[in-house]
Parts: structure tokens; C-alpha cells; sequence
């Protein structure tokens, strides 16, 4: 396996060229600099630890990197980096790498990178069991090489590792027999042995939107649940919703909401989902549908079935973006991004009733250059925005006390 | 005649004529470039297409603009490389080459602060391609967002004609 992985590097050397060096050459870059440190990140993920431990992945430099923070993200432990080499990381605007920690405080890493022109795409994960010193070679997510981006991953309770990402297998026999792929399918995976190896990959969903992010999150008993952007009949890119059972096989798929919106374009926008520990499923998302547009949340008392009337988020007139939400320790928490022409805010609303009422949208944050999305992540006692600016660097807010 | 008066208004406007030799470089989207788009095709009904090299739809559409540009002399054509998935811009001159669009006015986002591109065009545009902007003679713009139906462009053009009568 370890052989696989330098001959692959090799390969990547040797065929990708510099994408990354080429796009830098090509654009004003989103990033502040172009090494690998986090001040020059265009995206950074963060988790929290149970002893409170602060852990960030990031993309700097054509490279991810890992480090974390014992002091709200102050100082940082020295950076990881988790990839070596010349590699083409998928630097699509739903594009992050991702970060998950069990119980006991393993790690799991995993980034989407472009394996060839066409820009299909190949997931890589790799572990860390001594506390984030060392981590895996990357390791391909699955051994098909068809095309696969968009991963999400997470721990159950009982520390097993669930990995959902968006993958292209399904086109080959309908492109042989003539026809037209539509999409992408939901795959999915699990890991009991500390990742050491992954079961097959399955299949959730087909015909998928492939260019959204996922919203992973899991329910009381530890099912997963995954939120994404569907293709419906007739070409409608709606939102939609999987609750995986016990024996961790996909269940029905239950729409969040009809908004119509049939386009034959990538809205590189996925939904946001967070369940609550009374189970209530919430979701946000974007839409430019015949029924409504902008920002919306809805909720799921029934384990994701049936949701609530759409609930618009932001202002249309500041084009509000890439919303986030998270079931926090006082409150469930949405944010958003809003742009006036010249500076960008990071919007914030509560719910102290598990989305029953929420408070007036507040002004938490800004910055006058581009940013990461704006994310939320709690640590059992707080919840913080964690973002990404290009002009301010990173901040990890709280926003208890925000009314 | 009415070329010559195109010809001449071209001048007017300081528009540079397309050039024979075929493009090496895109001409790059910055802060205010919109207005000046705006402001050079003035007059003139125009066609303005956002696309991408990774965006798949717009792989398939883009030949069908190179179609409706030697079809319609009279409408100015202007591409504008809008990809989500920033890259190269060799990779954007082949795929304008391949589609006919060489002598198309093409340009490509340049700003890493591509929201505020995107906002002077539409603030409520979230950067979604294909997308299909048409201006009106008279300045009045329609936005087709996915993929143009052809015969809706062309009865569009056919229309500008008629006006111009």
C-alpha cells in the first residue's frame, strides 16, 4: 500500500505538471501568500477535540497541512503537512479539506485532488493515532479510478469512521451504451480498524448534483445522515436527505424542500446540515428555484422525512451565501456570508428552542478581500466561527453571548 | 454601408477591431471592467457569455456561440472565463479556439476577490456558469442563467435587427 502511494506521487510528478503553479501564474490569488502556512490558507477546516483541543486542516501552498491550538487558536502546535510533493488539489469553491476526531483523539484527514485535465477527481484520506504527531501517507478514499470529489467524514460514537463523497463510477455503462450520465452518486464508506483499510465502497444515491459540498452529521443513536444536492426529474437541483440505519445501509431519500430550481449549471453551492441532541434535523441551503430564491433553513422532527416550511435566511439584496449551521451546547447557530460591493459580513442568528424562534440577524464579523465560507464549530461548552479572510488572516470567534 | 458605419463606430468607441492573428492572451477581468464593457459595446446589441473550462454544460454550449457569432455579424460577442475552479489560461484559449470564439472579444476574471466580479454584474448572481447576458441596443439587459436555448438567442438577435430598422 505504501508502495502504491509513492509510485502514485511519482506518477502525479510526472504527469500533472504544475496546475497549481499555473493557476497561481494565471490568477490574483484567493490567498493571502503562496507557501504553506495558515496565514496563506484559502481554506481552513476546523475540529475540536474532547480534551478541548483545537485542530485545524488547511490549504496553503498546493499542500495540506495539519496543526492545533490548546489556546482558542492563539499559538499553533507546529504545522503537519499531511501531502509532499507536486499534487493538483480541487481548489472549487465547495472544495475544503476535512478533519474528523474520535473519542480517543485519532485523526482522520481527507482532500480532493484533480487527477487529470479533464478535472475528474480523486479522494485521499490519512490517519493519525499518536495524537496528530505523524500522520499516513495519503491514501485513495476508493480503488476505482472513475472520479470522485466532494468527501465528507466523520466518527460515530463508537468510533467508527464514516466517509461520504460525491463519485463518477456510474458513467462509464451509460457513456459505452451512448447515453448521458446526469451527475454523480453519493458513495460511502466505513471504518472500524483505525482506518487501516476501508469496506467496498457503496452506493447511497445515484444521480447526485456533483458539484456541491455534503452536510454530514450524526443522529442521537449515531446513524449518519447526509444532506446534499439532488438532480430530480426533469433536471431540478433541490435539496434532499439520507438517514443511514442501524446495519449503516442508506434508507429512503426524503427531499428538504421544493424549490424548483431546474438549471444545467454547477451552483458549487452545497447545503449545510446539523442535528440536535432532540434529534431535530437542521438544514440550510442555497437555491435559485422557481419557488423561491436566496438562502433558506428548514427542520425535521421525524428523522429527516418531513421538513418544516422553508425559512428564508439574509438579505437577497446582499447576495447572502454559503450558510452553516451547527446544534451548539446553548443554541442552534446559522451564519452566512452577506456582500455590500465592497466589504463581506459574516451574518449570525440563534435558535435557543431548536429552531422554533430565531433571533434578529447580526453583523459578527467582516472583511474588505476575499474569505473561506464562514463555518461553525463547538466544543462541547461554546460555539466559535471559525473563518478564513485573506486580508485578516484566521479567526476563531466565540459567538456565545451573541444575542 | 452599414459595415462602414460599424466600422466607424467601432473607431468612435475606441473598441479595437478583432484582430487577424489569433489571441495568445485573455483579456483580464479587474475591477470596473464590467462598466467598461458596458460602456464600449454601448449602443450595440451584445452578447455576453460566462463560461468556464471545468464547467461541463459549458463545454457543450460554447460551439453553439462560435454558430450564432458567424451567423450574427451584427451582434457583438464577448466571453468572459468566469470558472469557480480558477485555471489555466491556455486551457480557456484552446476550448475559445475549438468553439470558434478565437475573434470573439474573451476575457477571463482575474481578481481572487471574485465576489465582487460577480456583484458589479449582478449582485445577486452567486457565480453559477453557464450564464448568458444580453444587451439590448437600447441598453436593456436580459440574463439567461444555464444554458441558452439557440433559437432563443437567435430570435433575440433577430429582434435587435428589427429595431434597428
Amino acid at each position: 500500500m505504501k508502495h502504491r502511494t509513492v509510485i502514485l506521487a511519482l506518477a502525479w510528478t510526472l504527469t500533472q505538471g504544475s496546475a497549481w503553479g499555473e493557476m497561481s501564474h494565471n490568477h490574483v490569488s484567493e490567498a493571502a501568500c503562496e507557501t504553506v502556512e495558515l496565514r496563506c490558507a484559502a481554506k481552513v477546516t476546523p475540529a475540536f477535540g474532547q480534551d478541548g483541543t483545537l485542530w485545524l486542516a488547511w490549504m496553503a501552498g498546493g499542500q495540506v497541512s495539519v496543526a492545533s491550538s490548546k489556546d482558542g487558536g492563539q499559538t499553533l502546535s507546529t504545522p503537519v503537512q499531511i501531502t509532499q510533493g507536486t499534487l493538483n488539489l480541487d481548489w472549487g469553491p465547495d472544495a475544503r479539506p476535512k478533519i474528523g476526531l474520535d473519542r480517543k483523539g485519532d485523526i482522520a484527514v481527507a482532500f480532493s485532488t484533480f487527477r487529470d485535465k479533464a478535472f475528474n477527481g480523486e479522494v485521499f484520506y490519512s490517519r493519525s493515532s499518536d495524537g496528530g504527531k505523524t500522520f499516513t501517507a495519503p491514501r485513495p478514499i476508493t480503488d476505482n479510478t472513475e472520479s470522485q470529489r466532494f468527501e465528507a467524514l466523520g466518527f460515530d460514537p463508537d468510533g467508527t469512521l464514516f466517509a461520504a463523497w460525491l463519485d463518477k463510477r456510474n458513467r462509464v455503462p451509460i457513456q459505452q451504451a451512448g447515453k448521458k450520465y446526469e451527475g454523480a452518486a453519493l458513495f460511502f464508506a466505513t471504518s472500524k480498524d483505525e482506518g487501516a483499510g476501508y469496506l467496498p465502497a457503496e452506493m447511497a444515491v445515484d444521480h447526485t448534483c456533483e458539484c456541491c459540498r455534503l452536510g454530514l452529521a450524526f443522529d442521537p443513536s449515531g446513524r449518519p445522515v447526509v444532506a446534499f444536492r439532488n438532480i430530480f426529474e426533469g433536471g431540478v437541483r433541490d435539496h434532499a436527505i439520507v438517514t443511514f440505519n442501524d446495519r449503516g445501509a442508506p434508507g429512503e431519500v426524503h427531499r428538504v424542500s421544493e424549490d424548483d430550481w431546474q438549471v444545467s449549471a454547477c451552483p458549487h453551492q452545497g447545503p449545510g446540515l446539523s442535528i440536535g441532541p432532540d434529534g431535530t434535523y437542521h438544514v440550510v441551503w442555497y437555491t435559485n428555484g422557481r419557488v423561491r430564491k436566496g438562502l433558506f433553513y428548514a427542520q425535521s422532527r421525524d428523522g429527516g422525512k418531513a421538513f418544516s416550511q422553508p425559512m428564508p435566511i439574509g438579505q437577497l439584496s446582499k447576495s447572502p451565501s454559503r450558510p452553516y449551521v451547527t446544534s451548539g451546547p446553548h443554541a442552534t447557530a446559522i451564519v452566512w456570508k452577506e456582500f455590500d460591493g465592497e466589504k463581506t459580513s459574516v451574518n449570525l442568528i440563534t435558535s435557543a428552542d431548536d429552531g422554533k424562534s430565531w433571533s434578529q440577524p447580526r453583523v459578527i464579523a467582516t472583511t474588505s478581500n476575499s474569505s473561506d465560507h464562514p463555518l461553525l464549530v463547538s466544543n462541547g461548552t461554546q460555539t466559535y466561527l471559525s473563518w478564513m479572510t485573506k486580508a485578516d488572516g484566521y479567526r476563531l470567534q466565540s459567538i456565545e453571548g451573541e444575542p | 454601408m452599414k459595415h462602414m458605419t460599424f466600422a466607424a463606430m467601432l473607431l468612435l468607441v475606441g473598441l479595437p477591431a478583432a484582430p487577424a492573428s489569433e489571441p495568445t492572451k485573455l483579456r483580464p477581468f479587474e475591477r470596473g471592467s464590467w462598466q467598461q464593457l458596458l460602456h464600449s459595446h454601448a449602443g450595440h446589441p451584445t452578447l455576453v457569455h460566462f463560461w468556464g473550462v471545468t464547467c461541463a454544460p459549458c463545454k457543450v454550449e460554447l460551439p453553439q456561440f462560435g454558430e450564432f457569432m458567424k451567423r450574427n455579424p451584427s451582434v457583438d460577442v464577448v466571453t468572459i472565463d468566469a470558472d469557480l475552479v480558477p485555471n489555466s489560461e491556455v486551457a480557456a484559449l484552446s476550448m475559445l479556439k475549438g468553439a470558434g470564439l478565437s475573434s470573439a472579444e474573451n476575457w477571463m476574471f482575474s481578481d481572487g476577490f471574485a465576489e465582487r466580479l460577480r456583484y458589479e454584474v449582478d449582485p445577486a448572481w452567486q457565480g453559477d456558469i453557464p450564464r448568458t447576458i444580453l444587451i439590448s441596443r437600447s441598453g436593456d439587459i436580459a440574463t439567461i442563467e444555464g444554458s441558452a436555448e439557440p433559437s432563443v438567442l437567435q430570435k433575440w438577435s433577430d429582434g435587435q435587427a428589427i429595431t434597428a430598422k
